[in-house]
């Protein structure tokens, strides 16, 4: 199915979260936060720590515990988890332990000959297997889906402390790259917080007006848990919102480069080459495509031997005297 | 008298305060050859990064061609820059303190209102923690000024195998004021090296 910019619905957009913050913070608590007591939410529990949350916040939901990655694969083929809409990794470091466990079980040169890890062919396969079970839940499950972190606190060179995700490999790096929202979470007085907005001690990430510092409700007796819910239905109107305003920028531009494209073709001598010039300064342009035309009518002025000349301002044959 | 700024410029002073301990007195002189805008001999790595830049160029023109070394990294990177136009020179002129300053760069590649930066590095994605590092870059700054059309600057960062992104829009970063202020308060205080950056940093 084709749309155009402005027919698109976001309203079943999912997105992808990470959440990591010191231990007993509330991590796993906020990440089933689906305002439905979790019924929503399948929990990848890889810790086997879902118990300590409070059983209120997950009377609903489906929590997943297994001792090997083939039974988690095993599990998503449930129909609970064809049914979540979220999906919780709990924690992401723990995956790739598990991930770990399974290539050293199942392929023979992810081990040393002491059987212990081989860090570089062993962490290839870990990679390559999480990037596909990452995909799937992401792009053939369309389900949101949030990585828990553990993090640790490091000090930089000058000593101020910094927050790190724990897990080995470079998942911690490239897990920020398909992130939607990503959040440290941390006590300021005795109020909760979700940080977006990255800062000197902690990394974040933020978009579709997601951004800050984001107060955790205190979930007393009756309130319900429902932040991520919120956060993510406030994202989507959002998402809309920028759409209508982005839509016929885009579509100006991609009028603007089309139009540009066509008019170098015509382009083989200065007199060609100057009144395109003036052509595109006319033009109603639209994001960075002003620029662009520039840079791609002074490449095709190379090859048809012209150079720009700043004093003329206009382009003449390139052997004139400069 | 207007004098020219580049984010090659603020990085080496930024890098006297930021090196390793034990590294001062080499990023001084490095930072010194920046001001003296004496011609530097090309490490290794960043020979690299030039050819890793090179290769993902090429990639991103021609979808057929075969890169040399660092495919799934080069990959990568190309399908987010194909259509783009690389190497695109940005400028704009600024008043700070009182000073006229020209702040000029070269954008990795430009498109459809992004800029992006291609960085290669020479370690492994998984052996360090990469997130966050541009977080008190310059760069991202100084060509979102530069070139006021674009809303977003994407650091696209691979060790040649894995790719890592990191966005910033001007909501998050820090203003060029910031960055050019300290940089032009620290010259203050020492009369030689302002001198030094007058001469050799003064445009028409």
């Amino acid at each position: 199915m084709i749309q155009h910019g402005y027919e698109m619905d976001f309203s079943k957009q999912t997105f992808s979260v990470i959440l990591y913050g010191a231990p007993g913070i509330g991590k796993t608590t906020l990440a089933m936060s689906d305002g439905n007591m979790g019924a929503d939410t399948l929990l990848i529990d890889l810790e086997h720590g879902v118990s300590r949350t409070n059983p209120v916040h997950r009377m609903n939901a489906n929590i997943l515990s297994a001792s090997t990655y083939e039974e988690v694969l095993k599990d998503l083929e449930t129909d609970a988890a064809k049914q979540a809409k979220n999906i919780v990794i709990d924690t992401a470091g723990s995956l790739v332990d598990y991930l770990k466990d399974w290539a050293l079980r199942t392929k023979p040169d992810a081990k040393t000959k002491t059987g212990a890890f081989n860090g570089l062919k062993g962490f290839g396969y870990v990679k390559s297997e999480l990037e596909s079970f990452v995909n799937r839940i992401k792009t053939v499950m369309n389900k949101n889906v949030i990585f828990i972190f553990h993090c640790d606190e490091k000090a930089d060179k000058d000593g101020n402390p910094i927050q790190r995700l724990r897990c080995e490999g470079s998942f911690r790096n490239t897990v920020w790259t398909g992130i939607d929202f990503g959040a440290y979470i941390q006590m300021l007085g005795n109020k909760r917080y979700a940080c977006f907005t990255p800062e000197d001690e902690f990394f974040a990430k933020g978009c579709h007006g997601i951004a800050g510092h984001i107060e955790i409700p205190n979930l007393k007796d009756g309130v319900p848990n429902d932040f991520l819910a919120k956060l993510f239905d406030s994202a989507r109107k959002t998402m809309a919102e920028e759409n209508d305003a982005v839509v016929g920028q885009r579509n100006q531009y991609e009028k603007i480069m089309a139009g540009v494209k066509e008019m170098l073709e015509g382009v083989t001598d200065a007199d060609t080459a100057n009144a395109c010039m003036k052509a595109i300064m006319e033009m109603d342009h639209a994001l960075t495509s002003k620029k662009e035309a520039g840079m791609m009518l002074n490449a095709k002025c190379k090859t048809v031997g012209l150079r720009f000349d700043p004093k003329a301002k206009a382009y003449v044959p390139d052997g004139d005297q400069k | 008298m207007k004098t020219k700024i580049t984010k090659t410029l603020i990085e080496s002073w930024q890098y006297t305060f930021d090196c390793a301990e034990g590294y001062e007195d080499e990023a001084m002189e490095d930072f010194l050859a920046t001001l003296k805008r004496e011609p530097k001999e090309p490490t290794e790595a960043m020979i690299n990064g030039t050819t890793f830049e090179n290769q993902c160029y090429a990639l991103a023109n021609d979808p057929q061609a075969i890169p040399e070394k660092w495919v799934n990294g080069t990959r990568k990177v190309a399908e987010i820059i194909r259509g783009g136009q690389f190497q695109v020179p940005v400028s704009c002129d600024l008043t700070i303190a009182g000073r006229d300053i020209w702040l000029y760069g070269i954008c990795d590649v430009v498109k459809a209102g992004t800029i992006f930066d291609v960085k290669f590095r020479n370690k492994s994605l998984g052996s360090t923690d990469v997130y966050g590092k541009y977080l008190d870059c310059s760069q991202h700054p100084i060509y979102l000024k530069a070139l006021p059309e674009a809303s977003r600057f994407i650091y696209l960062v691979s060790d040649g195998d894995d790719l890592y992104t990191e966005e910033y829009n001007r909501s998050n970063s820090k203003s060029v004021e910031y960055y050019v202020l300290n940089f032009l308060s620290w010259l203050q205080s020492s009369p030689e090296l302002m001198k030094i950056y007058e001469e050799r940093w003064a445009v028409e």
